[in-house]
C-alpha cells in the first residue's frame, strides 16, 4: 500500500471540505506517505470480530515475568 | 535557611515551607528572581504573574501561621505548559488563534495541584497546539536551552523543560502525545513522566490527540515526579477515559531497591544509528543499572516502525479532525509547520484511520508478551543530544516530516501502545549537552519505573547538574 498521490490527496481534501492547492497537496503526499507504507504490513489483515476497543483489556490485562 | 530557595527540588522545597524554615514568600521571590534574570535568555515564560504569586504566597503563609496546610504542595510556586486551562486566566495554548482564550474551568490535573496548596507563578511557553517536536514556536518565538542557548528545548513542552532545568519553577505540568514530555526532559536533562494513557485525567487539558494525550509532570527528581503523579492520578467524573485503577503510593515506590529487577535492552531499532554520545551514554547506564543489581537483559520487540507508522495516521486525524473548523475559517493563523502538519490529516481515510486505532490492542498484547521476561525496557529517548535551534529550524519545507520523524521515532511507539515511560538524566554530550534515556513500563507500571529511576538517582547526580551560570 503506497501513500495517496497529490492528485488524491487534492480529491480527499476537497471532499472533507477544506481544499488544498497544488503545492500543499505534494508537500502532504511527500509528508504522510511513509505513514502509509509503514502500516502497509497491518492494513487489510485484520481480523474480522476485533474492536479498536480490544485496547482497553490489553492494558488491564495481567502480565507476570 | 541559607542558600537560593528555587535551586531546591520541589519535595525539599514543600517539606521546608512545611516546617517554616522558608516562607512561601522567600520561595516564590527566589524563583521570580531567577525568572527575571532567565526569561531573556530562554523565552521560556509565555506569561509571569509576579503580583498574583507574591500575594498567594502570603496567604499561603498566613494560613500556614494559622496551622493551616491546603496539602503536600502548600505555598510552593508553580508553574505548567499554557495548555492547561485555569478559569479566568488567558490560555494561549502557544498559538495565535488562541491568544486570548479565557477558558471557564480549570483542568483536573492542575485543579488537583491547587488543592494540595500550589501557587502559580505564571504559564509556560509551548510549540503552537503542542504539535511539534523541537521547541519552535512561530508566534512566540523558539524556546533555548539552558545548557546552551543555541540549541533547542525540543517539544512540545518547550517551556516546561527549559523552566525546569534552569531552575525558574520547581516542576511544571507537560503533556505527552508522541514524545513531548520526554524529549524535553531528554533535552534539557530534567526528569519527566509519560503516564499510562488514561493513568491522568485529560478533563481542561487542551486536546491534539484523545487516543494519545497523557499529561504528566517534568521536574528535578523522579521522586518529585512520583509526588505530582501521586497527586494528580486517579478517576475523574469529568474524563470518563481516566482510569479508575487504584492509585498506589507513588512514593513509596522511590524507596525500593533495584535488586532483583530485571530491564530489557532491545536488540534493534532503539539501539540502531544512534549518536556516538547517545550510544557510550546508553552503554554507561547499562553498567550503572547492573553495578546495582539490576537484571539486564536482551529484548527482542515486535516491528517498532509499524507502531511509529500507526501512531501517525492517528495522530494526525484526530488532530486535523480537532482542527477543521479552525483550517477552514483560520488557515492564515496558523504557524506554517502545524498548518503543514494538521494539513497532513486530511488525506488519511477514515478506513485506514480505525485500522490504526483497531491493531492497537493486538499490538500492546505482542509487546507485553515480547516484555514478560523484564520489568522494564530501558531505551534512549532521541538518538540524537539537542540539535540547534537553527538547524533544526525546518518549517514547512520538503523535508521537515522527516526532521520530525527522526527526532520522534523512538518515543512514538509508546504513545501508541499507551505505555508510561519515564524520562532521566543520565550523562552528557562531548559538547556538554545533557542526554537522557527512558524507562519504558508496563501498562499502569509507573511504580516499577518510579523504582529504578530513583534508584539511578540515588547513585548519580545527572539530576542535580545545573546549566552554566544557572
Amino acid at each position: 500500500m503506497s501513500g495517496p498521490n497529490p492528485k488524491d490527496v487534492r480529491a480527499i481534501a476537497e471532499t472533507a471540505g477544506v481544499p488544498v492547492d497544488t503545492e500543499v497537496a505534494n508537500r502532504i503526499a511527500n509528508s504522510i506517505g511513509p505513514a502509509f507504507e509503514g502500516f502497509a504490513p497491518i492494513s487489510g489483515t485484520l481480523p474480522f470480530d476485533l474492536e479498536p476497543a480490544t485496547f482497553l483489556l490489553a492494558q488491564t490485562a495481567k502480565v507476570s515475568r | 535557611m541559607s542558600g537560593e530557595a528555587a535551586l531546591m527540588s520541589l519535595t525539599a522545597v514543600a517539606k521546608a515551607i512545611a516546617a517554616r524554615q522558608v516562607s512561601s514568600r522567600e520561595v516564590t521571590q527566589s524563583c521570580l528572581h531567577r525568572i527575571a534574570q532567565w526569561q531573556p535568555k530562554l523565552n521560556a515564560f509565555m506569561a509571569v504573574e509576579a503580583e498574583s504569586a507574591l500575594k498567594a504566597a502570603d496567604e499561603a503563609d498566613a494560613a500556614l501561621a494559622k496551622g493551616k496546610s491546603r496539602g503536600a504542595l502548600h505555598g510552593v510556586p508553580l508553574a505548567h505548559k499554557d495548555m492547561y486551562y485555569d478559569a479566568g486566566k488567558v490560555t494561549t495554548c502557544g498559538s495565535l488563534i488562541r491568544r486570548d482564550f479565557v477558558p471557564a474551568t480549570t483542568a483536573t490535573a492542575l485543579q488537583r495541584l491547587k488543592d494540595a496548596g500550589s501557587v502559580r507563578l505564571g504559564s509556560l511557553q509551548m510549540v503552537e497546539f503542542a504539535y511539534g517536536p523541537t521547541g519552535h514556536n512561530y508566534h512566540h518565538g523558539a524556546v533555548h536551552n539552558p545548557w546552551n542557548t543555541d540549541h533547542i528545548t525540543g517539544g512540545s513542552s518547550s517551556g516546561s523543560g527549559s523552566a525546569v532545568a534552569a531552575r525558574l519553577t520547581f516542576a511544571a505540568l507537560g503533556s505527552d502525545t508522541g514524545g513531548s514530555i520526554r524529549m524535553p526532559a531528554h533535552f534539557c536533562g530534567v526528569t519527566g513522566l509519560k503516564v499510562t494513557w488514561g493513568r491522568i485525567s485529560r478533563a481542561g487539558a487542551m486536546p491534539l490527540s484523545q487516543s494519545l494525550d497523557t499529561v504528566g509532570p517534568l521536574a528535578r527528581t523522579v521522586e518529585d515526579c512520583a509526588l505530582l503523579l501521586g497527586l494528580m492520578a486517579g478517576a475523574d467524573p469529568e474524563d470518563p477515559t481516566a482510569s479508575s485503577a487504584p492509585v498506589p503510593n507513588y512514593t513509596a515506590a522511590t524507596t525500593a531497591s533495584l535488586k532483583g529487577l530485571r530491564i530489557g535492552v532491545p536488540t534493534a531499532f532503539y539501539v540502531d544509528d544512534l549518536d556516538k554520545d547517545v550510544a557510550k551514554v546508553l552503554d554507561e547506564t547499562i553498567a550503572v543499572l547492573k553495578r546495582e543489581g539490576a537484571d539486564i537483559v536482551k529484548v527482542e520487540l515486535p516491528d517498532q516502525r509499524q507502531l511509529t507508522a500507526a501512531c501517525q495516521l492517528v495522530l494526525a486525524t484526530e488532530a486535523a479532525a480537532y482542527h477543521k473548523r479552525w483550517l477552514i475559517e483560520r488557515p492564515q493563523d496558523y504557524g506554517p509547520q502545524v498548518l503543514m502538519r494538521l494539513q497532513n490529516g486530511l488525506s488519511i481515510p477514515g478506513v485506514l484511520y480505525l485500522e490504526a486505532m483497531r491493531w492497537r490492542g493486538p499490538a500492546l498484547s505482542a509487546h507485553s508478551a515480547a516484555t514478560s521476561g523484564v520489568d522494564a525496557v530501558l531505551a534512549p529517548v532521541a538518538p540524537v543530544a539537542a540539535p540547534t535551534i537553527a538547524e533544526s529550524d525546518v518549517g514547512n519545507s520538503p523535508n521537515a516530516e522527516a526532521v520530525i520523524q527522526r527526532l520522534t521515532r523512538f518515543t512514538r511507539p509508546i504513545n501508541y501502545l499507551g505505555l508510561p515511560s519515564l524520562s532521566i538524566p543520565t550523562g552528557f554530550s562531548a559538547k556538554g549537552l545533557p542526554i537522557g534515556m527512558q524507562l519504558i513500563g508496563r501498562s499502569f507500571g509507573e511504580e516499577t519505573l518510579l523504582t529504578i529511576g530513583a534508584a539511578f538517582q540515588r547513585i548519580t547526580d545527572f539530576h542535580e547538574k545545573m546549566p552554566p551560570a544557572a
